[in-house]
């Protein structure tokens, strides 16, 4: 087979800087290329090439054998989807699904045309979604899966999705492999970045890998074991199977006795000095609600203890005053402060450490320095302490959120998403600084959607579903099958 | 990074992108240069003692404005509070004759308001913009019923001399003024409630997130904003000679601009009072040299608005990262 898009030495500058160097790589009609490389690593820039948003500063893109300086989505059959999703929220599936080209004219819109342009679409992907419904009334994996209908009605040619799987449930991630084996039987090429290597191996044909900028590897999949492939991304070796954990102490950290709330029910749990407890479960288990509410933030019944004492009201001021942490799965909306520097995001949830004690009201004293010991320590890439949060990579800005948690020296921690969306080194970094913490007698509960990641680094994982605790294994009887099973409901 | 090249520059990096955070800094010089070339008396001293005793009352409710700005807020109540304040605290030292009942009144009606925007706004949740707006509309009714519609006469002799007095060249309500803005320049600085002003600007959810008390920030704000409010109309009283309903009706958009040409992000979690003042100074000596040029007012509010656009223009082409 010929190539549809062919790229040769594309680069791009910003600013002096090669941010994208020489790039090669071809995609053929109904292949599908895995775009793998760590935060920073030059993919999206790539992407932004390949779907016309940025224009290349060297190199070019050959679409059929022909050079074009610029990529024309709409005339070049190329489309993206990228990881914020741009549907709008109170229109209906078909409105959001037609509004490039809505059919009729400027002051008549032909409806009639546009649903039936819509029902057809909906119905070649094979998705059940009412067109009549409004985007922000259906799940997050649906409107997902809206989106992707939507770039498919302007470009069937070439489809980009940029880590498309983060928001879906198992059985939508599913549906969206199904509808991505369909498309590349109709010939679409299409260019995957993700970074679970699970889903890499499962749905691609071959890869381009790429490290600060550079292209480090190109070829079949088929040929690559995954711990090359991953060494080939981070540039060392990462081995996530084998980490030691500590034992956890007999000492009861933080104790849950039968909470309830609208989103969860008679939840009990208990968790030790030095042990990591993973939350399995399903988006909409209701995961996400019960950390919030243990941290205080929305309202529950029952009694959160902490260090055998029940606290007494139960709000994020107590709570951190026991010093109980909660680092929220999404950093941007609830973690981050985007256009302060990183300095103040790390001191943010503990100013008053650096308060002068004969001085109060005169500066902040050790801040700066406090600052710097723990991007060394977490290792993260900042041009300076003063630079804002929002230049930073997805990972770095996590490990900010962390840090500045681990910067309260917290008894317990409680974990939402972790490694949402974070490559597989700055993965690797946080699972090693979550296990350490344990091992220093903090206890930790992370809920993950990531079911390795837990079985990776948890001494025990409880599984909610529908609210509920439906069961509990300890570390000698992981299994990810039952736990996947528990989770869903499905009979073992 | 940074990287070999970066140390090696002439211009540090990110030089531009600094400058651009003060824009009026740029329009200033430039308009000092204009107006001295033009007219020999503006930089005489009697015009410059004018032109500071004229805005004190303008900078304080410019850095009430600040506070609420940079928590991502918006006081559309200030000016009209300026009006309210001066209007009763006038009425009480006209009954009473004593200037500390008169100062401690106009803080006591502006912190009045205030925390009722405080409290609807911090502790309801509602929106700033419509609230203060119905707090404005309030503020202005009580000033025009209270007063009637005209100037508070019976202001006490020694309060009139405080609005000729100069203290080193500069005038006493200028002092008061600059007093007000070094006291917010240090709470914003260096102390923990500044910090929490700026992050909850910032990011509202993860201010809550952090353990910040978001509601009792917001709810600071507007109260000092308030009070500040109050201040500026007792101040107006020493610099205009009687209370006057309508004082502030007027101030509104020049507040507002003054804080916006500074520089400081309506969005909240960027900006400072230092910036306030630049913006302050540079609506005060554009208006000041406009009169000497002798430009009609109206003309002026067209040039004001022009200047408006330029400063938002610099500072968000300037100011920020183009992704």
């Amino acid at each position: 087979m010929t190539a549809v898009f062919s790229v040769r030495g594309l680069t791009k500058q910003f600013a002096g800087k090669r941010v994208v160097d020489g790039l090669d790589f071809d995609v053929r009609a109904g292949e599908i290329v895995a775009l793998v490389g760590e935060n920073g690593a030059g993919k999206s820039t790539t992407k932004n090439m390949l779907c016309g948003l940025l224009e290349p500063s060297a190199g070019q893109v050959l679409v059929d054998g022909v050079a074009v300086q610029r990529i024309q989505p709409q005339a070049h059959g190329v489309a993206a989807v990228h990881q914020e999703l741009s549907l709008f929220p109170s229109l209906s599936v078909t409105e959001n699904l037609c509004i490039q080209a809505l059919p009729g004219h400027a002051a008549r819109i032909d409806w009639a045309a546009a649903e039936r342009t819509a029902c057809e679409q909906l119905e070649f992907l094979g998705i059940e979604i009412d067109p009549f419904a409004i985007v922000e009334s259906l799940g997050a994996g649906q409107q997902q899966i809206v989106e992707i209908a939507k770039a498919l009605l302007s470009a069937d040619r070439l489809l980009i999705l940029d880590e498309p799987t983060t928001s879906l449930t198992a059985p939508e991630r599913e549906k969206l492999f199904e509808i991505m084996q369909r498309l590349k039987a109709r010939g679409v090429a299409m260019i995957f970045i993700s970074h679970f290597m699970d889903e890499i191996y499962r749905v691609s044909d071959s890869f381009v890998c790429l490290r600060d900028g550079h292209q480090v590897g190109t070829g079949s999949l088929a040929g690559v074991a995954r711990g090359e492939l991953e060494h080939l991304m981070v540039g060392r070796s990462i081995d996530e199977t084998h980490r030691e954990l500590a034992a956890p102490t007999d000492d009861e950290a933080i104790r849950l006795d039968s909470l309830d709330s609208d989103d969860f029910a008679q939840v009990s749990l208990r968790v030790a000095r030095g042990e990591i407890l993973g939350i399995a479960g399903l988006m909409g288990a209701g995961r996400t609600e019960l950390a919030e509410a243990i941290f205080g933030l929305r309202p529950c019944r029952g009694t959160v203890s902490v260090g055998g004492e029940p606290v007494v009201p139960l709000n994020v001021a107590t709570m951190m005053s026991r010093g109980v942490c909660y680092l929220p799965e999404d950093r941007r909306t609830h973690g981050l402060f985007l256009n302060r520097p990183v300095r103040e995001n790390l001191s943010a949830a503990g100013i008053l450490r650096f308060v002068r004690r004969w001085l109060p009201g005169f500066g902040f004293r050790g801040e700066r320095v406090e600052a710097l010991r723990i991007v060394e320590r977490l290792a993260i890439s900042v041009p300076h302490v003063e630079s804002r949060v929002a230049d930073l990579s997805g990972g770095n800005q996590q490990k900010v959120l962390l840090g500045r948690w681990l910067a309260t020296e917290p008894r317990a921690c409680l974990l939402d998403e972790p490694t949402k969306g974070v490559d597989i080194g700055a993965k690797f970094d946080i699972h090693t600084r979550i296990v350490e913490l344990a091992r220093a007698g903090t206890a930790v509960i992370v809920v993950s959607s990531d079911l390795p990641e837990l079985l990776g680094i948890a001494h025990r994982i409880a599984v909610m579903r529908k609210g509920r605790i439906v069961g509990e294994f300890a570390r000698a009887d992981f299994d990810s099958v039952n736990i996947i099973s528990l989770a869903t409901g499905a009979a073992p | 990074m940074t990287t070999r090249d970066d140390t090696r520059r002439l211009v540090p990096p990110g030089f531009l992108s600094n400058a651009g955070r003060y824009p009026a800094v740029a329009i200033i010089a430039l308009l000092l240069v204009a107006f001295s070339t033009v007219s020999p008396f503006f930089l005489k001293l009697g015009n410059v003692e004018a032109m500071l005793g004229a805005n004190s009352v303008v900078l304080i409710a410019a850095v009430g404005m600040t506070l609420v700005f940079l928590t991502g807020g918006i006081d559309l109540s200030i000016a009209t509070v300026i009006s309210a304040s001066a209007v009763i605290a006038g009425l009480v030292m006209a009954a009473t004759d004593s200037i500390v009942l008169g100062v401690l009144t106009a803080l006591a009606v502006g912190a009045g308001f205030g925390c009722l925007n405080g409290v609807l706004i911090g502790v309801l949740g509602l929106t700033p913009f419509i609230t203060t707006m119905a707090t404005q509309l309030i503020a202005r009714g009580v000033a025009f019923v209270l007063s009637q519609g005209v100037a508070v006469k019976g202001t006490p002799y020694a309060l009139l001399d405080l609005g000729f007095v100069t203290v080193l060249g500069v005038p006493a309500i200028t002092w008061i003024a600059l007093l007000v803005v070094a006291l917010f320049v240090w709470l914003l600085s260096f102390t923990t409630w500044g910090r929490h002003v700026m992050l909850v600007g910032s990011n509202r959810a993860a201010a809550r997130y952090s353990g910040i008390r978001v509601s009792r920030v917001e709810f600071g704000v507007y109260a000092l904003s308030g009070l500040l409010g109050g201040l500026a109309g007792f101040v107006s009283i020493a610099n205009l000679g009687n209370a006057i309903p309508g004082v502030g009706d007027t101030l509104l958009l020049i507040i507002i601009g003054a804080v916006v040409l500074g520089g400081t992000d309506m969005n909240g979690g960027e900006g400072s009072i230092g910036r306030t003042v630049l913006g302050v100074a540079l609506l005060a000596i554009l208006f000041n040299g406009l009169n000497l040029i002798g430009i009609p007012f109206y003309d002026q509010l067209i040039v004001q608005g022009v200047l408006i656009f330029v400063g938002t223009w610099l500072a968000m082409t300037f100011g920020r990262r183009r992704t």
